[in-house]
């Protein structure tokens, strides 16, 4: 049997080098089953009444439900982790120590913040909430909202004001004679 | 049938005599809005109004050009040249910040040109600045730091460091808030700009040229103002870092949470940092409705108020007149048999901290008892409408809006030290808009010039009536502000002032979405404690004899121990030993604002929660959780078991108080005022006074910021200021 294999994957190679009889090589490795038995009759059908029929497609086809779908009960979530947790979707905001905006402009969900203790033995901290480091980004509040009410979480959406008004920025107020934006120290 | 094309429609206006009326409108009415300009970035097309800048434009197409002296709120400075761009057919960059785009212009922020430039401002901005990252506090949220890994060189050219060593500059003395570390400033003069422009104190400034250039006050002298601290975020390098925070953590290693600041009633958006179970500092957030991006020095460094003086297991005070810690079991059983000995003589006043939450389920339970006398301890006219109107009580006109008023008169009331966040966006109109402002009451300096017109309410009438010259500048505003003080609504002549300020402004003319009467908080509490129909003013107390009072939080001493019957039993529940839990006899450890989630209505009326961001301390639990045990063991167990349950109870007893984030308008200000003319109490003639005069006054004026150490050290400073012989 190893041998029959291994001559096979000879002749392999050898085809693989050589580009002409490629087509021909291919038409001989044709893996189609060799059809052993009868082609079935459905009798079913034939058997069946027209109603029975109807009936027999319409299941064929897909079926439309009303509603949501939640998942929780088959992603291995503990129950209490669902039920009693609450989901705060959120656009973050600039940072105000620095000017970068690449990390913003997106929308988040977290959950509510639970009981932290220091660890006696190294200091570090402790928390027994495998869901505190669960932070999800997502492109728009609809996405996050969908995501929530799949896995059974209850959430709501923190709207903030961050858009400004626009003003065109200007170099020459700082000198201007009579207003109040004339700048005394530099 | 339509037979002109709708082009020749459009320019023609041959036949409909429709666009000859636009045309003519726009000639005599609005101003005609200029026309958009296009430019292209990186290719990109973009129309702007005429006079964005580069930058701006960049922006709104979502491309960042590097920066580390523009600021978005301040004037443009244009000096530290990391925004340099390429624009087409020009010979040099063009700094992005400064130039306004002209039509058509391409301009590439991503070419070899503008990367070059980059790279040779950091490389010049590194020669002077030191390798301290590892201990420098700004270290993981430094623009420096991070543009020197995006658009710096990769290695350095410096080597006459072997021979002449860095520049290194004396770092000064600016205050107990503000840590100064002036090596690594770079001279983006962004400090300076806030100083002069936000804060309204120009105390800020450069010395000396090139090399030599240094930022300082020139003389040693403390940073007069109470928005001190947002300097250390403007500060793109580790320049000026926080005092009290400095070495304590880095910020990859801290956890934030978004809450709500309640030290004052602005309700600025903050962020919490917290590690290892401790609150680590406190930054602003942005909402441009409120504090911008800006944060009051006592919001933002109170917060070591939060470890000290906590009330951290129940306590109940014995035979011999101590104090005494027990357990929640025999602390709930003893109030609760004191409370049903008591029957329905119960009161309850709540303090300038207390929760929406806490007060709501403060009131079920004393209903339930049979009680109605529910107090908070600031005090409101309740003669005419009172409280009933919600317009009487609000900043209407919300904060935001402040911004765009023209005329701006002041009651009774210091915004600089009670809404430093008001007082900023006034000064912004102040200088943008050219605001005037005037007021009535004491003599302070509010960091911008305004017409003092004197101390006497009587000069309120004067204006309702039209003899005084101010009417006729309000007369001619077009969007007047009147900014009533809390605290001169609590003298005994609240109501004449209300109701004076309500006819002026009614008087003043605007448009129908404007609106003049506006009323400032003191405190966290009062909007929602009045939305859920608490009486102001603790009268009822005093009036009832009440066997039991029940203090929410309520530290300012409304009631004292004189005032109430000798066999009267105190219960405090909050989370300072402060001056309530000195007069109680039982003391019920609560949360404070950092450690619940809890809904604070602002003086707009706009309702916020905090999200807890560390666990109370010790023994101490959730006001609201608190009073729902109390009411099981009393037999009156209120219909609440968890947030949503309550939040229900609050949505069923005034809706907006769920709607987080928005502000409900308040209306019937003319019913309000007719209502207010039956109100039979006079203008005397005390001056109207503020408690809060000065800056050493501003810092410790509630349990938190009395708890902590470094607002005594601000006290301590502002004080030792006025000796200084560079006070001004």
């Amino acid at each position: 049997m190893a041998a029959m294999m291994s001559s096979k994957l000879l002749i392999l190679g050898n085809v693989a080098k050589n580009p002409l009889t490629l087509k021909w090589a291919a038409a001989s490795l044709s893996t189609s089953s060799v059809r052993h038995t009868e082609p079935e009759i459905k009798n079913d059908i034939a058997l069946l009444n027209p109603e029975e029929i109807e009936h027999k497609k319409k299941l064929q086809n897909y079926i439309t439900i009303e509603g949501t779908t939640d998942i929780s009960p088959i992603t291995g979530v503990p129950e209490e982790h669902v039920k009693e947790r609450r989901v705060r979707i959120y656009e973050p905001p600039k940072n105000c120590m620095q000017s970068g905006t690449n990390n913003i402009g997106h929308w988040e969900m977290d959950f509510d913040n639970r009981e932290r203790w220091e660890n006696p033995l190294m200091g570090w901290t402790s928390t027994g909430d495998p869901l505190s480091n669960m932070k999800v980004r997502f492109t728009s509040k609809e996405d996050a909202i969908e995501f929530c009410e799949k896995n059974g979480w209850k959430w709501y959406v923190q709207e903030s004001k961050l858009e400004k008004k626009f003003k065109p920025k200007s170099y020459g107020i700082n000198f201007a004679w009579n207003k109040r934006t004339r700048t005394s120290t530099k | 049938m339509f037979r002109l094309t709708i082009t020749k429609a459009l320019n023609g206006a041959k036949v409909s005599p429709k666009p000859i009326f636009i045309a003519a409108r726009l000639q005599s009415g609005e101003v005609k809005k200029p026309e958009k300009i296009e430019v292209f970035i990186d290719d990109q097309p973009v129309l702007v109004e005429p006079g964005t800048t580069v930058l701006q434009a960049a922006a709104l197409i979502g491309v960042e050009i590097p920066r580390f002296c523009y600021h978005e709120r301040l004037a443009v400075a244009g000096n530290c040249r990391m925004c340099l761009v390429e624009v087409e057919k020009s010979p040099k960059p063009v700094a992005a910040c400064a130039m306004p785009v002209m039509k058509g212009w391409r301009i590439k922020t991503n070419s070899e040109m503008t990367k070059k430039a980059r790279e040779g401002i950091m490389e010049f901005l590194l020669v002077n600045h030191p390798l301290d990252c590892p201990i420098c506090d700004q270290g993981g949220e430094c623009d420096l730091q991070d543009q020197s890994m995006a658009f710096g060189s990769d290695r350095s050219r410096f080597t006459d460091i072997d021979f002449s060593g860095k520049r290194a500059v004396e770092d000064k003395d600016i205050g107990p808030l503000v840590k100064t570390i002036m090596t690594r400033c770079i001279h983006c003069t962004r400090c300076i700009r806030f100083a002069s422009e936000i804060a309204g104190v120009d105390d800020l400034g450069t010395t000396g040229r090139g090399n030599d250039m240094q930022v300082g006050t020139y003389v040693e002298k403390l940073f007069m103002s109470e928005l001190s601290g947002n300097v250390i975020d403007l500060c793109p390098v580790g320049a000026l870092t926080s005092k009290p925070y400095s070495f304590t953590a880095r910020p990859w290693e801290i956890r934030k949470i978004d809450s709500i600041d309640v030290l004052d009633a602005v309700g600025s958006n903050i962020i919490v940092s917290t590690r290892t179970g401790e609150v680590m500092r406190i930054v602003p957030r942005v909402n441009e409705e409120i504090n911008e991006e800006w944060l009051a020095d006592k919001s933002r460094f109170s917060y070591d108020g939060l470890k000290r003086q906590r009330l951290v297991t129940p306590m109940i005070r014995d035979n011999t007149g101590e104090l005494k810690p027990v357990d929640w079991e025999i602390a709930l059983l003893t109030v609760a048999k004191v409370i049903k000995n008591a029957g329905s003589n119960i009161g309850a006043i709540a303090g300038g901290f207390a929760d929406a939450e806490a007060l709501i389920a403060l009131k079920d339970l004393l209903n339930r008892l049979g009680s109605e006398a529910l107090c908070t301890e600031h005090t409101f006219p309740l003669d005419g409408s009172g409280t009933d109107l919600r317009s009487n009580y609000l900043l209407n006109n919300k904060i935001a809006n402040a911004e765009e008023a023209d005329l701006v008169l002041l009651v009774g009331t210091n915004p600089r030290f009670e809404a430093p966040l008001l007082n900023s966006r006034l000064r912004k109109a102040w200088v943008h808009n050219e605001l005037e402002v005037a007021s009535i009451g004491p003599k302070v300096d509010l960091r911008y010039s305004y017409e003092h017109l004197g101390d006497n309410p009587n000069l309120l009438q004067q204006i309702a009536g039209g003899q005084h010259a101010f009417s006729k500048k309000l007369k001619a505003a077009k969007k007047p502000l009147v900014i009533v003080g809390a605290e001169s609504l609590e003298r005994p002549d609240g109501a004449a002032i209300l109701s004076a300020a309500q006819s002026i402004a009614a008087q003043a003319s605007s448009s129908k979405d404007w609106k003049v009467l506006n009323v400032l908080h003191k405190v966290a509490s009062q909007v929602a404690a009045l939305d859920i129909g608490y009486a102001p003013g603790v009268d009822k107390i005093r009036e009832i004899n009440p066997k039991v009072l029940f203090l929410l939080g309520a530290d300012e001493n409304a009631v004292e121990k004189s005032d109430l019957p000798k066999d009267c039993f105190v219960i405090y529940q909050g989370h300072h030993g402060d001056r309530g839990a000195a007069m109680a006899d039982a003391v019920l450890p609560g949360a404070a604002y950092t450690e619940k989630q809890a809904t604070y209505v602002n003086t707009e009326g706009r309702a916020q929660e905090t999200l807890p961001a560390v666990t109370p301390p010790g023994r101490a639990r959730e006001d609201w959780k608190i009073i729902r045990a109390l009411s099981e063991i009393l037999g009156a167990k209120l219909p609440y078991d968890n947030l949503n349950d309550i939040r229900d109870r609050l949505d069923e007893v005034a809706p907006h108080l769920t709607r987080y984030g928005s502000a409900e308008d308040a209306n019937f200000f003319r019913q309000a005022q007719e209502l207010a003319k039956k109100a039979k109490v006079q203008l005397d003639s005390t001056p109207l006074d503020v408690k809060i005069k000065e800056l050493q006054d501003y810092f410790m004026t509630d349990s938190i910021s009395r708890a902590s150490p470094t607002m005594a050290k601000c006290v301590q400073a502002a004080l030792k200021h006025r000796q200084s012989k560079y006070s001004d």
